[in-house]
């Protein structure tokens, strides 16, 4: 007797029982389905994740004004900044940061706005994609100058077209906006909104010279973050490190530790973990549903056991012997499994797939997930098949003929 | 060749205690055809079961070739139904999913007979039962008599020192009855043993040896005088 029968005996047996068959493996297949696809959709999430850092540079370090212990000398001027880049050796490139809410209308359109102001490195530190026109420069931000640059959907939506450059836009509080020229378009970071129907509700994003934003504004030449981008990977500790004693050394506030440095590559393993740990958490949740797949197993082999007990009782007269049986409705609890494994699989890539698409995710299947998905359903076949095929392999023949 | 002293056979419901055998002595040698007969009741299938190693007695002992089956364990049992019984029964306990010719190849599997050998042989083994049509049929398909045919040739493929058949005929018409009882007599006539149940007195004429058994007890034992042969 060897596996190949084995096999084709529990298929044949499976087949006839199709529906029967089928409504047990979908216990296994939600589980396996539900289980791959949240590891997957982790898995890329965590991928897109790093990606997007790895994008904005592993290499930078941005350093935050402590709002809690911080008094108004305290923050950094954007001489402050340019005397970064200047003096320490390792920065590559430093802007102040400044995210402001405001509004922008085109003269016929008026929209609520995200506004961010930086210095020219904004440019490589965002690592933005240019679509039309060109970025603001070192002169421009200098000088404050009345110029922009909008994302892509931003110029869909507030202009209906796509190269903007050259027109003029309001930029400021709702009551006090100003003009301001834009010179580019970059390509939208939030993409995956811009199809939505509801697209009255997302702000337009504008990018602007930090000291332009000030004026428009009305506020000080100061910001509360400041991202500097070191020359390498092995300098960004060092960078990080020499930008807050220069801070602390031209605000002299030492010892009062106002400026925190972040790098964002501890940023991305702290996410990471925190990301990997939900996953974990989900598919657990998920395997449950397995181990619930698994005991509708269990239930449907003990049935199959009980409407078979004379099939069994003829096997043994014929000369079955205890691991013959055995093996018989194990292999059959096993491909019961395997095959809602295998389905769940499918489905579970699929989902991965379908849901990554609506949640702007590529998912990630990896070979280790595949291959423990399949190991797992065949050790769920095998455990909670044991019980019913030793309770049919301990059958008394002569009980089990004698069954009607 | 098949020999059982002293057997029997107690079966215990909740208090109720029930002699099915009652200290039955017996001796069956190679190439004969016994029949069992008696009122319902009285034992005759206990008795072969107890033969064929499906049941075991309350006490007694039973030599099998030479060897003591009575202290044998589950699997070296089922070894030895598959090699050395050829069960046939009265409701023929065919596998109703698998094909004819699966059925009859079954015992080989357990045997570990490889593939191809077992096709030849049980493809030998229906032809003597004189069933080479159908065989790719599933038992729901064919007929009682041609049922019992199959069940024949799955008891006769693994060449087993005894046949044993409990009211092989209880459940045929008298047209298959005969057919049959014409294999069984062919079968003993090329040198299988055979034992067989029945209470047909008709049945009972086409075997050489009867035994009567009345309440666990055997009570009579002879030669059959007038044998109907076929
Ligand atoms: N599993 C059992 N449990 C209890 N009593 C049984 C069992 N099997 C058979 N018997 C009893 O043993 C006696 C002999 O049964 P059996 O050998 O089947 O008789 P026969 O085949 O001669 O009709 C009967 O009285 C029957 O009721
Ligand atoms: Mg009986």
């Amino acid at each position: 007797m060897n596996l190949i029968e084995n096999v084709k005996m529990a298929l044949a047996s499976i087949w006839a029982n199709k529906m029967r068959s089928f409504l047990t493996m979908l216990g296994i297949i939600i589980g396996i389905s539900s289980v791959i696809a949240v590891v997957s959709l982790g898995q890329g999430g965590q991928n897109t994740i790093t990606g997007e850092f790895e994008k904005i540079g592993a290499n930078s370090v941005i350093i935050n004004v402590d709002s809690n212990n911080a008094e108004s000398s305290d923050y950094i001027t954007f001489e402050d900044v340019n005397q970064l880049k200047e003096k320490i050796e390792y920065i590559r490139y430093a802007t102040p940061v400044i995210q402001i809410s405001g509004w922008a209308s085109t003269g016929t359109k008026t929209k609520a706005a995200l506004v961010f102001g930086g210095s020219a490195d904004l440019y490589q530190i965002e690592n933005s994609d240019l679509l039309y026109g060109r970025y603001f420069n070192e002169i421009e931000y200098e000088e404050g100058k009345a110029v922009a640059v909008i994302d892509s959907s931003t110029a869909k939506r507030l202009f209906r077209m796509e190269d903007v450059t050259g027109m003029t836009l309001d930029v400021g509080p709702k009551t006090a906006q100003k003009s301001v020229t834009i010179v580019g378009v970059v390509k939208s970071e939030y993409d995956m909104f811009a199809d939505m129907a509801s697209d009255d509700y997302i702000p337009a994003v504008v990018y602007m010279p930090a000291t332009t934003v000030s004026y428009i504004f009305s506020l000080e030449e100061v910001t509360s973050r400041v991202i500097v981008m070191a020359d390498s990977k092995e300098n960004v500790e060092s960078a990080g490190n020499l930008a807050k004693i220069l801070l602390e050394n031209r605000h002299g506030n030492r010892g009062r530790d106002v400026y925190k440095a972040e790098n964002m590559m501890k940023q991305l393993d702290q996410i990471n973990t925190v990301l990997g740990i939900f996953t974990t958490f989900v598919a657990a949740v998920a395997a449950i549903s397995l181990v619930v797949g698994g005991v509708g197993v269990m239930n449907i082999m003990l049935v199959s056991v009980t409407e078979r007990t004379r099939e069994i009782g003829i096997r043994k007269a014929i000369g079955a012997r205890t691991g013959h049986i055995m093996i018989q409705f194990l292999t059959e609890s096993v491909i019961i499994s395997c095959i809602g494994g295998i389905l769940g699989l499918i489905f579970g890539v699929a989902g991965a797939y379908g849901l990554g698409r609506i949640a702007g995710i590529s998912p990630h299947v990896s070979p280790g997930t595949v291959i423990i998905a399949i190991l797992f359903s065949s050790a769920v076949g095998i455990f909670f098949g044991i019980y019913p095929a030793r309770k049919a392999a301990n059958l008394d023949p002569i009980e089990a003929l004698r069954y009607e | 060749m098949i020999r059982i002293e002293n057997v029997t056979k107690v079966y215990k419901t909740g208090t109720i205690r029930l002699t099915a055998l009652n200290d039955i002595s017996l001796h069956i040698g190679p190439g004969e055809f016994v029949a069992v007969m008696g009122p319902s009741g009285c034992g005759k299938s206990t008795l072969l079961n107890i033969l064929g190693c499906l049941d075991r007695m309350s006490s007694g002992h039973y030599i099998l070739n030479g060897q003591d089956v009575s202290t044998l364990g589950g699997n070296e049992l089922a070894r030895i139904r598959n090699k050395e019984i050829g069960f046939i029964f009265q409701s023929f306990n065919l596998l109703p999913r698998m094909t004819v010719l699966e059925n009859v190849e079954l015992p080989m599997v357990y045997a570990g007979v490889s593939a191809r050998e077992r096709r030849e042989r049980a493809l030998e083994a229906l032809s003597k039962v004189d069933l080479s049509e159908r065989i790719r049929h599933r038992p729901t398909e064919i007929s009682g008599g041609q049922k019992q045919r199959v069940a024949i040739a799955r008891a006769i493929v693994n060449n087993p020192s005894i046949i044993l058949a409990d009211e092989p005929t209880g459940n045929l018409d008298t047209k298959a009855t005969e057919e049959i009882m014409k294999i069984i007599q062919k079968l003993n006539n090329e040198g299988a043993t055979i034992l067989m149940v029945t209470h047909e007195p008709d049945v009972a004429r086409f075997s050489k040896r009867i035994i009567r058994m009345r309440d666990g007890c055997i009570i009579d034992d002879r030669p059959v005088q007038s044998r109907t042969i076929l």
